[in-house]
Formats: structure tokens, sequence, C-alpha cells
């Protein structure tokens, strides 16, 4: 027994290998879609509670039986970007796998890392969210948007109700949002209700501010745009109408917690919380209470209002094809890549809670229908009606300016640095580190 | 492998070939020589392949300019012409100091006084031994978690302490660009006094009794008996201490990463972070690697003078 075990095994695998190059030698002929079956791997994070990547390839499968999505687990977090790194360096990596940022996308396409898809994306809608920032300086595409989130404003309606402040409607400057802030801080101090909740992270202000901000340019080496939304943040945080940053980072406050327990009644987030918030109220780890999205606050009047575009920001995350892919699978690969993209990916990721990068009538209608999402017309405006601009535009400098500026951030926002300071320095640094400016 | 050696050889000899004449007794040195190298081969070869080579492509790498992906360009000095000039690279290298010229001298002295007091007869004595040793085989992450909850300035327990003593204006601890390398100074320093009070320990017990006897009967104060006979008998511990003592705080990193990641602003940036930071997060790793042969230098510096002026002490 113990003999025969290891020469079945042996077998099995001749057999598999023969079988896979037949498999090999028909697909050789296809150019556009694949015919035999195939099987293509996709990198994902987290599988358990990130069930999007078992999702498009579960939807895509069954839509070309032929072809299987594996989905590979690689670990959470900053830890991707990493592990991606160096499975792509060692020629490990997946067929397909996630750009989960754009400052990723640039270290990947300059490094040869990414397939040129230009014929997939000249066949997506071009309403798609994010379909040019894959653009590389080559007029070539080398990746296609699949989910874009954007940064909206979450807030609860019944402290809002219990404060007796007028919810938002679509009109709102950063000025009415400090206002309703410091009115709600006032009216329910007593439980020690806050009217806003800003996360410590940089993009919590530098976001808007790049988005919004008058001739904000990340690369610019001039940050003085930064200025008036630090100053905004440092006094709603003096005011005692958010948390402020040092309790933030000691205590490791989580935005979930904050919103999700009702201890702040507005949360500027991005898209993505929409799910976890819905899963965490069915689950008991967030209270029961109404809330709803609205557009995130504006620099001024000109683009606020329900017939206007709300201008905001947010990175798609996109999907790439290693070259080191097999002849045979790349066909396959594109089509994964076109159906992730197109409306049948977006219907499937909009089912599951996840806002996809094609938000049209059907996707939003999708995705109003789950569960647990308000139903007001203010929130179906807000996920659906947004003008996301990038928060790390493509270019080779970006991840060296975007960690001087978080080091601008928590200077800034614990007090330690005054913000023209703050912001003089940054633009020294971005000279000297990033030789722009 | 070593027999078959031999055995071909005499097979040869046997032959009749021209073989030199040897003097007696260098078959079994060369014998000895054999057995000897077989075993430290394997630690060699994974020394070689795990560390070695590794290193000496980082020296190569620091003259490059990489990205991960393709080849490396070979770029000559520029790397280092660049540390040069470079602002970040400085306060990085300034903290770093700070770091090590505070928390060398304190963690010994503490961990020396833990020795002392748990190297005496008494009871439970391996109880406090085992709670001055927790903190070091803790995990980072939850002491980080925890210490930061205890430096928050409006609710920590240390500002409250601190308040209810008089103190007016408590410090701002890891959120403050003063405060946060003190505050990193302060949990390192607690959390490895354990470990090297743990080495101090084992050095303490070669101190030889009689000494200490015979200079009590001299009528040595206890002062005088720690400075003439224990400090000089430690000093073969003392100085295995420094050496690990001053490479660990010159490559503090997962400390402070997971405390303060370097902020607020650069306050507590340390050079290993910087390196992190350079490679793992910009992909320039050409000029990360030349920030880390950089680190690497000062360390062998360091402990070059240190090994000389033991030399010196010993002479």
């Amino acid at each position: 027994m113990k003999r025969t075990t290891p020469i079945a095994i042996g077998a099995t695998a001749a057999v598999a290998l023969t079988l896979t190059a037949c498999g090999g030698g028909a697909d050789g002929g296809a150019e556009t879609t694949a015919d035999g079956p195939v099987t293509l791997t996709l990198a994902g994070w987290s599988l358990d509670s990130t069930p999007e990547f078992q999702t498009l390839a579960d939807a895509y499968h069954e839509a070309n039986p032929d072809v299987t999505v594996d989905v590979v687990e690689y670990p959470a977090g900053n830890d991707y970007a990493t592990a991606m790194t160096a499975d792509l360096a060692a020629g490990t990596a997946p067929d397909v796998y996630v750009l989960k940022n754009l400052k990723d996308f640039v270290t990947y396409s300059n490094g040869a890392q990414l397939l040129d898809v230009s014929d997939v994306v000249g066949e997506l809608d071009p309403a798609t969210g994010g379909l040019d920032q894959y653009e590389a300086e080559d007029g070539k595409s080398y990746a296609v948007p699949y989910r874009q989130d954007s940064w909206v404003l979450y807030y609860d309606k019944d402290l809002f109700a219990q404060a007796g402040v007028a919810e938002p409607d679509g009109s709102w400057t950063w000025d009415d949002y400090d206002q309703a802030a410091q009115d709600i801080s006032a009216a329910l101090s007593g439980d020690g209700v806050k009217g806003t909740y800003l996360h410590n992270w940089q993009s919590t202000v530098q976001g808007f501010a790049l988005a919004q901000g008058e001739d904000a340019d990340l690369l610019s080496g001039d940050y003085s745009y930064l200025a008036p939304y630090y100053e905004r943040a440092l006094a709603l945080q003096d005011a005692g109408a958010q948390v402020d940053f040092g309790t933030i980072t000691t205590n490791t406050l989580t935005y979930q917690g904050e919103f999700g327990l009702q201890k702040a009644a507005m949360l500027p987030m991005g898209t993505w919380y929409t799910a976890t918030l819905i899963a965490q109220q069915a689950s008991g780890e967030a209270n029961e209470f109404e809330w709803g999205i609205a557009p995130i606050p504006q620099a001024d009047a000109s683009t606020t209002g329900t017939d206007a575009t709300p201008v905001t920001f947010g990175d798609p995350t996109g999907l790439g094809i290693n070259p080191k892919v097999d002849e045979a699978k790349v066909a396959a690969a594109k089509d994964f890549l076109a159906f992730a993209a197109g409306e049948e990916g977006a219907q499937a990721l909009a089912e599951i809670g996840i806002t996809p990068a094609l938000t049209n009538d059907a996707v939003t209608e999708t995705f109003f229908a789950l569960d647990g999402v308000p139903g007001d017309d203010l929130s179906k405006f807000a996920f659906s009606t947004h003008d996301t601009r990038p928060e790390n535009p493509v270019a080779t400098q970006t991840a060296i300016v975007q960690n001087i500026l978080n080091d601008l951030h928590s200077a800034v926002m614990s007090g330690s640095t005054a913000v023209d300071a703050a912001v003089e320095e940054a633009g020294q640094r971005v000279q000297s580190e990033a030789g722009l400016g | 492998m070593a027999t078959n050696a031999v055995e071909e050889r005499e097979l040869v000899a046997a032959a009749g070939a021209p073989t030199p004449r040897r003097r007696p007794g260098s078959r079994l040195k060369w014998r000895n020589t054999l057995i000897g190298w077989s075993f430290i081969l394997p630690n060699f070869v994974g020394f070689t392949i795990l560390t070695l080579v590794p290193v000496l492509i980082l020296f190569y790498m620091s003259f490059t300019n990489w990205n991960v992906f393709g080849v490396a360009q070979w770029t000559g000095v520029d790397n280092y012409a660049r540390l040069v000039q470079d602002g970040s690279y400085h306060k990085a290298l300034l903290n770093t100091l700070y770091y090590a010229v505070v928390h060398i001298p304190l963690t010994l002295a503490a961990a020396l006084g833990l020795a002392l007091l748990l190297n005496r007869k008494m009871r439970g004595v391996a109880f406090f031994r085992t709670v001055a040793f927790f903190p070091y085989i803790t995990s980072i992450v939850a002491i980080a978690v925890v210490w930061n909850m205890l430096f928050s300035p409006e609710f920590g327990p240390i500002n409250q302490f601190l308040t209810a003593l008089g103190v007016d204006d408590p410090p701002g601890w890891t959120t403050s660009a003063t405060w946060a390398m003190p505050a990193v100074i302060i949990v390192g320093t607690w959390r490895e006094m354990g470990y090297y009070m743990l080495l101090l320990l084992a050095g303490l017990q070669t101190v030889p009794a009689e000494l200490h006897e015979a200079a009590r009967m001299d009528g040595a104060s206890a002062w005088q008996r720690f400075l003439n006979v224990t400090l000089p008998c430690l000093r073969p511990t003392m100085f295995f201490v420094t050496v690990m003592l001053t490479i660990g705080s010159f490559k503090v990193f997962d400390l402070i990463l997971v405390m303060t990641n370097g902020g607020p602003g650069q306050s507590t940036l340390v050079l290993s972070q910087y390196i992190w930071q350079k490679g793992f997060v910009e992909n320039q790793f050409g000029y990360a690697s030349a920030v880390s042969v950089s680190l690497f230098l000062i360390c062998i510096a360091v402990t070059l003078f240190q090994f000389f002026w033991n030399k010196k002490k010993e002479a």
C-alpha cells in the first residue's frame, strides 16, 4: 500500500498533465474567448470578511462555465502590496491581481508588471469611474477599475432629531457642516455625543482639500491649499465637536465604533463603510438607528444642491493582468476583466453592498434594494452622483509626497506644529526628497 | 565523505603514484580538520545563504537604483551623495542617536539594579525574576496598545496621576513632538530591562563569594564592594550586555512603528523605519540599501570602539 501511493499520485499527475496539455493546445487557436477549460488565479485578501473576490469569481464562472477562477489569499492591509510586489518580482504572482490603490499602480506599470489591456478598456462604458486613471504615459491602459469608493457624509438621523438640528439636504458647504457639528455637540454633550468624527487618516483632511481646493495639485510642491481645511479640522477639535487626534491614536479608536455606537452624529467616510455598517447593525456590533448618506460638504455653493454634481475624492480599485500569465490564458483573463468592470460585475458587486466603478441606474437600484440600506432620495443621490477626483494622482513621486504629507498630518493634528510652518516644511521636503516644486 | 577521501588517497598511494612523503601525524591532522569543518558546515552553509550573501548583495544594491522589478542600474556613489544632503535622513540619524544615548544607560542601570536586587536570597525571588522578564516575552503590539492608553494625554492614568501630584500641564507623551521620544524610551527600557537583568544575574553568580568576604573583612562598605569587587568581576558580562544593547538600540524598529509610527511629524522617525519606508513603501531599494549600509557602519564602529576599550581595560 505504502509503495503504491506515490505511484498512484504520479500516474494521476501524468494523466492530469496530459489533459491540461490537450486543453492548452485547443486554446491556442482561440482569439477572443477561451474554449476548453481554463483556470485563472485571482489575488484577494481577507477572503472570509471580503466576499467581493469570490463573488466576482463565482459570477464569472456561472456566465462562462469553461473558465474557473481560483481566488488566492494574500495578506490584508499594507502587507498586500508588499507580498504582491515580492511575488511579482519572484514570478509567482497570480494571473489576475488587484491594484489596491493608485500608488501601487505606478510601481507595477513602471516595472512592466502589467499587461496592456487597452482593448478591454476600449469596450467598457466610458462612464465607468476611474477608467482614465489607469492610462500610463505611453497612452496605453494597464488595468481596469472594478470598484470605486468615493467619500460621502454618513449621518445619524436619530441623533440629528434628538439634537433638533436639521439634517443635511445636499446643499451643505463645510460651513454648514461645522455649524451642525457644533450645534449637535452643544445639545448632546451631556450624553457624551460629539457632532462629528474625523478619523486620524491623512485622507480625511487632505483628500477633500486636494479634490475641492482651488489650484490644488499634489505634485506642485505648494501645499497652502491644505491650510483652510486643517484650520477647520483643528477648530472643530478645539471646540470639542469632534474627538481630538491624540485620543484617537492613543486609545486606538475606530470609526466603526464611534459612528456605529452613536458617539458621533456625522462621519465623513468612503462608501465601503455602507456594507460594514449594515453587517454590524445586523450582528449587533453597531446600535440600531436610522442613518443616511449625504454628499460630502462642498467648498462653496457652486457645486451644492441635487441639480449639481458634488466634488469628492476616492481612488478606484483595479484589476490587472500579470504579464507572466500563460499565453493560452490571456484571452480568458481579459474577458474576466471586461466582465468585472462591466455591467454584470457591477451588478454582482452591488448585490453584496460594494460600490462598483460603474454606477448606472440599474446598479443603484440593485444596491438600494439591499436590506438595511437607507431608502431616501438623498442617499441615492449621494451614492450615484459625484465628481470623484483621485486621491493619489498617478505619478512616480506620489508615494514619496504622500509620506511627507502624512508627517504633516500627524504634526498638525496633534498640535505639535502650526499649520503654516508645517505646510512650508512639507514644501521644502517635497522639493529635496521628490525633486518637485 | 571524509573517510572516502582518505580511502581514495590511500588507493592512489597503493597504486604507486608519486606522493610526497608526509610527516607522521599529518593525516590525523587533516582528518581532524575535516571533522571540524563538517561540524560547523551546516551552520556555516545556513549563515552563508541566509545572511552573508544577502548582506553582500545589500552592499552592491547601495550603489544602484532599483525598484524591485527589472535590473538594478549602477549609479555609483549617488545614493551616498544623496544621504549627505537628505534632511529626513539627518533627522532619523539624530533621533536614533537620541534614542540610543538615553536608552542604553537607562536600561543598563535599570537592569543592573534589578539584577542586584534579585541576586539576594529572599522569599519569592524566582517569582520576581519571572515578573521582571515578562515584558520581554509579551507581544510588542499589545505592549504598544496598552502603553499608548496609559500615555493618553486626557484620559491616561499617567497624566491623571501627574495632575493629582500637582503638575499643571502634564506632557502630551506620544501626541507631542517633544515628549514622544521620551515616551518611547520609557517603554523600550521597561520592555528590555528584564532580558538584560537575566544576563547580568548570570554574571553575578560568577562573582566569587570569597572576594566579597575578604573585602568585608578589610572593612569595605557595600558601595566600595560594589565598585571594587562586583563591577570588575562583572566586566565580561557588562561588555556583552553593552554591545547587545547598543546594537539593539541603533536597530530599534518595531516598538516605534507600533507606538508612534515615527510621529508626530518626524519626531520619532528612526533609521530602521526610514529604511523600511524608503524600501518597502516607496520602492527605492537602492537608496534604502545605502541607508542600511550607513546603519551597519555605525553599529560596527561603535562595537569596535567598545571592543578596543574593553581590551584596553583588560590589559
